[in-house]
C-alpha cells in the first residue's frame, strides 16, 4: 500500500528534511536562543516535523550578532 | 528609485535573510502536496488503525475532499505560519531603531507602511498561489474532476482573510508597543471575532466567515451573495486599516 504512494512521499519527505537541516545547520552555527537551549531546539527541530523548524526561525531564534 | 521602492526592496532582502521565504514557500509547497495526499490516503491510514470489534465504513474519498484537507489546512495552520511569520514585521524594527536613519534621511513614513504592507502581501501571495497550484495539480492527478461552483471565489476568500490578518496586524503593530505586541492584539482581535461570530451570531459582516465557509461555499451550502458582501467589506476594512496605521504612524515618535 505504501509502496503506491511513494513517488508523491518523496517530494515531501524532502521539503521537510530541507527545513529540518536549514534549522539545524543555522541553530548550530549560532547557538543563541531567546529561550530554551542548544539540547531542547535540536530535539525540536529534528522530531517534530514542519512546526518544529518553523517555531525555531520564528521565535526560537535569537538576535544575529 | 523613490522611497517605497528601496524600502519594498529592503523587505524583501529582509524576508530572504530571515528565512521567511524558505518557511512560506516550503510549508505552503507542503501543505499543496500534503492535502490531497491525506484525502486519498485516508481510509488506508482509517484501515490500518482499527479497533476490534468495529467496523468503520469509509466512503471513497472525492475531488472535494482533497479541498476539504487544503482549507482545514491553510485556515489553521497557514494562518497560525503567517501570523507568526510576519508577527514582528513593524515591531522588530521600532523596536530595535532601525528606523530612525532612513526617516530622518527623508524617507516618508507613508512609504514604510505601504511597502511593508506590499512586501508581505506579495510574499502570502505568492505562497499561498504556489500551494494552490501544487495542490491542484495533485487532486487533478489522484481524483476524478468534479465540477464544484466558485471554486476560484472560495480558494480567493481564504486569501483575502489572509490579506486581511496581514493588514489588521501591521495596524497593531503600529499603535501598540513591544516586540510582540501587535501579534498579540491580532491574535485577541481573532479571538473577539470568534466569539462574536460562535457566541451572538454576529455573522453578517464578520471577515473570519472568508476563512470558514469555503467548503460550505464548493458544496453550495453556503450561499455566494452574503460571502461576495462580506468579501467587499473584509476590503475595506483592509483600506481602513492601511489609513488608519499611515495617520497613526505619521503622528508616532519613534
Amino acid at each position: 500500500m505504501i509502496q503506491n504512494y511513494l513517488p508523491f512521499l518523496i517530494p515531501i519527505i524532502v521539503l521537510e528534511l530541507i527545513l529540518a537541516l536549514s534549522a539545524l545547520i543555522h541553530l548550530l552555527r549560532h547557538q543563541s536562543f531567546r529561550f530554551g537551549n542548544l539540547f531542547i531546539w535540536i530535539i525540536i527541530v529534528l522530531f517534530l516535523q514542519i512546526i518544529g523548524p518553523i517555531l525555531y526561525f520564528t521565535i526560537g531564534r535569537g538576535e544575529d550578532a | 528609485m523613490n522611497g517605497f521602492t528601496a524600502f519594498f526592496k529592503k523587505e524583501w532582502l529582509e524576508a530572504i535573510r530571515n528565512y521567511r521565504v524558505l518557511l512560506l514557500f516550503s510549508v505552503s509547497a507542503l501543505f499543496g502536496m500534503m492535502s490531497p495526499l491525506t484525502a486519498k490516503m485516508m481510509p488506508d491510514i482509517l484501515a490500518n488503525v482499527k479497533v476490534e470489534g468495529m467496523v468503520l465504513k469509509i466512503p471513497n474519498p472525492t475531488f472535494t475532499d482533497a479541498f476539504v484537507q487544503f482549507f482545514n489546512n491553510f485556515s489553521q495552520m497557514g494562518m497560525a505560519l503567517l501570523l507568526l511569520v510576519f508577527g514582528g514585521v513593524l515591531s522588530q524594527d521600532l523596536v530595535r531603531g532601525t528606523l530612525i536613519i532612513p526617516l530622518s534621511k527623508g524617507l516618508s513614513r507613508h512609504a514604510v507602511i505601504l511597502a511593508k504592507y506590499t512586501a508581505a502581501l506579495t510574499l502570502w501571495t505568492s505562497s499561498y498561489a504556489l500551494a494552490a497550484l501544487i495542490h491542484y495539480g495533485y487532486t487533478l492527478y489522484l481524483f476524478r474532476l468534479v465540477s464544484v461552483k466558485h471554486l476560484f471565489f472560495s480558494l480567493f476568500c481564504l486569501w483575502l482573510f489572509g490579506a486581511f490578518l496581514l493588514a489588521v496586524l501591521l495596524t497593531a503593530s503600529v499603535i501598540v508597543r513591544g516586540s510582540y505586541g501587535g501579534l498579540f492584539v491580532t491574535v485577541a482581535g481573532l479571538g473577539i471575532l470568534l466569539i462574536c461570530q460562535t457566541i451572538f451570531r454576529m455573522e453578517r459582516f464578520n471577515p473570519l466567515r472568508l476563512a470558514s465557509e469555503n467548503m460550505a461555499l464548493l458544496s453550495d451550502k453556503a450561499a455566494f451573495d452574503p460571502l461576495l458582501t462580506i468579501a467587499w467589506i473584509t476590503a475595506g476594512f483592509i483600506l481602513a486599516a492601511l489609513i488608519l496605521a499611515m495617520a497613526i504612524f505619521k503622528k508616532k515618535s519613534i
